[in-house]
């Protein structure tokens, strides 16, 4: 076996491009997907800095202004308060943003360890662990996020949490799956033979090797986060007046629909495409981490 | 296949005993009780209500008695609607939410397969192109955004049809069932095309064409069976989906239905009728989980064949 190795030519390998910049690559030339990134950066930008560049504060009222719709004062128009609706909806941006990163980063973290710790050790582990996630996946959650709002009162902290601690079973069952496959492969027998304890060999060999099928899931999972939340708000269990997400500020322009359409649709349509770019931007890096698999 | 189903409806029933535990004891776990008022209640008011009520009782006999009522079909008494029980407001409630969900799931049927199947024939035209980019759009609008818009447009604007109400006027229930039901029809659409994809690309397909049979003949009765599996699979959890998203729209066009009695139940903190409406939701998701895996089993002969051998 050792006789023969042929002799490989080093310097060639080097020019050809990494995983990740051929990735990238493919991305941008995806037009929708990068208009998507685009927006989504704009979005981002304009919610962390709402603060100083928001033309009024999102609970000052002009009564004797009332209902108005869009004007050169106020962009968007204002709410039956005489509330500036755009400074309303860039404030609804940063709760509806936060809850998407915040609650899909508490799913990942449960769903990656848990998916991870279930393949790699295998055996009764992985069965009772598995089992677990499929009977969670039976249970009727947004009725049980209901129920927790309910009982513990609507804060910030519990939809983070509840939301998050929902979402992240899919993520275990992509991250096991993955570990499944790569478990098999020389580098981490290797790892194993040179004495690694479980955890190095998780946290160090098998999650970095599972990004990419996270990456896509985890962008994926953003909007379907957001969405929950402007659900939750627009029964009026989320986020409570006079704070403003996109569900509250679509709920209040549902009753006042008739007179003040605009009170309906700029939020909605802002939700919409925050949904829409998530979703290709979703899409798009599915096509460019791994080409071979297919769009549905 | 009796064995399965036997096997499946046994996995079902400790769930459904975990969720009615997990609920129970959540909501007796919950701060304030039903009875907590703006006005102070006087104590000997206060003891007679939870003796009515058993809540003087200890936990677990509470929990015993409960339990051992729901399995005969006895949700308790509304706290907040006194002189009803939840099994009578569950009763009242229920056949507006289902028949909102079947006319939904109907619509999304008779508008997402047939356009999946056309995708999927003509694949890479127009034909393709413009649908899937339309069911991609269905799929990010919210309910709650769809909803009031058909019903500004349709119901306002144009005054085509009513804006609310469940039976009362001719056509009422029309925009109700294309909102709940769009963004299945549009995630139907999405997986049809997908499912027919990869079977039309088989080769008993081919054999069948070489065969010089039609079309119709091929998509209908050959590759039909196989392409709609995915589909079948995805009515199991869509009608989890639809119930919650019958809470939206019955709040939106006022239907008086389940969804609704919920989110007031929630918003009145009607403890008994939180906990009775959750366990029927469970009930009736693991149901169509379990019909949808019955169905998918039924459909496929290699499924099958593979639960024989493995007895």
């Amino acid at each position: 076996m050792t006789a023969n190795i042929p002799k490989v030519d080093l310097p060639l390998l080097e020019k050809g491009s990494s995983l990740s910049q051929d990735a990238i690559a493919r991305l941008r030339r995806n037009k929708v997907g990068m208009a998507s990134f685009y927006f989504l950066l704009l979005l981002i930008l304009i919610a962390a800095v709402t603060p100083w560049i928001a033309p009024y504060t999102y609970d000052a009222q002009n009564l004797a202004l009332g209902a108005a719709p869009p004007s050169a004062d106020h962009w968007l128009g204002t709410d039956t308060l005489g509330r500036d609706q755009l400074t309303r909806i860039m404030y609804g941006s940063r709760v509806s943003l936060m809850v998407g990163f915040i609650a899909t980063a508490v799913a990942l973290t449960i769903g990656v360890l848990w998916g991870a710790i279930a393949g790699f050790l295998g055996g009764r582990v992985d069965a009772v662990m598995m089992r677990i996630v499929d009977a969670l996946y039976a249970l009727p959650f947004t009725i049980f996020i209901i129920l927790l709002t309910v009982i513990f009162g609507s804060s910030m902290l519990l939809l983070f949490l509840a939301i998050g601690a929902v979402e992240w079973l899919t993520m275990a069952r992509i991250v096991r799956g993955q570990v499944l496959t790569i478990k098999r492969q020389e580098f981490v027998e290797a790892a194993i033979s040179m004495g690694l304890s479980p955890w190095r060999i998780i946290s160090r060999h098998l999650i970095p090797n599972v990004l990419g099928p996270v990456i896509v899931y985890t962008t994926l999972t953003i909007p379907s986060v957001i969405l929950l939340e402007s659900f939750l708000s627009f029964l009026g269990l989320g986020i409570q007046p006079p704070a403003s997400s996109w569900g509250s500020l679509i709920s209040g322009g549902v009753e006042t629909m008739e007179e003040y359409p605009w009170l309906l649709i700029f939020p909605g349509l802002v939700l919409t495409m925050t949904l829409f770019s998530l979703n290709f931007l979703g899409d798009g890096l599915r096509d460019a981490l791994d080409p071979r698999a297919s769009k549905d | 296949m009796l064995l399965f189903i036997l096997k499946r409806v046994l996995q079902a029933i400790p769930v459904l005993l975990l969720v009615a535990t997990v609920t129970f004891f959540m909501v007796r776990a919950a701060p304030g009780g039903p009875f907590d008022k703006d006005r102070a209640i006087p104590p000997e008011v206060m003891t007679q209500l939870n003796k009515r009520y058993h809540l003087d009782d200890p936990l677990w006999k509470q929990y015993l008695d409960y339990m051992s009522n729901v399995v005969r079909g006895d949700f308790g008494p509304s706290f907040k609607y006194a002189s009803h029980t939840v099994t009578e407001l569950i009763s009242a409630g229920m056949p507006p939410t289902l028949e909102l969900s079947l006319y939904a799931i109907l619509f999304a049927l008779l508008v997402g397969l047939p356009t999946g199947i056309l995708a999927a024939i003509k694949q890479n035209t127009l034909l393709d192109y413009v649908p899937m980019s339309t069911a991609m759009i269905g799929i990010c609008l919210p309910t709650f955004v769809l909803g009031p818009i058909l019903l500004l447009v349709f119901g306002i604007w144009l005054g085509w049809l009513p804006v609310a109400g469940w039976g009362q006027s001719p056509g009422d229930k029309i925009l109700p069932s294309i909102t709940l039901g769009s963004v299945y029809a549009a995630y139907i659409a999405r997986i049809c095309r997908g499912g027919m994809l990869e079977i039309l690309s088989q080769d008993y397909i081919r054999t069948a064409r070489a065969k010089g049979l039609s079309t119709a003949r091929i998509v209908l009765v050959h590759a039909l069976r196989g392409g709609i599996t995915p589909v079948i699979s995805f009515l199991g959890p869509a009608i989890a989906g639809l119930l919650a998203g019958s809470f939206v729209v019955e709040s939106i066009f006022q239907v008086p239905g389940l969804g609704r009695f919920y989110v007031m139940a929630a918003f009145n903190r009607d403890y008994t009728m939180i906990l009775g409406c959750t366990i029927l939701f469970a009930f009736l998701i693991i149901l169509f989980n379990l019909l949808a895996d019955i169905v998918q089993v039924w459909l496929n002969p290699k499924l099958r064949q593979e639960l024989n051998a493995r007895g």
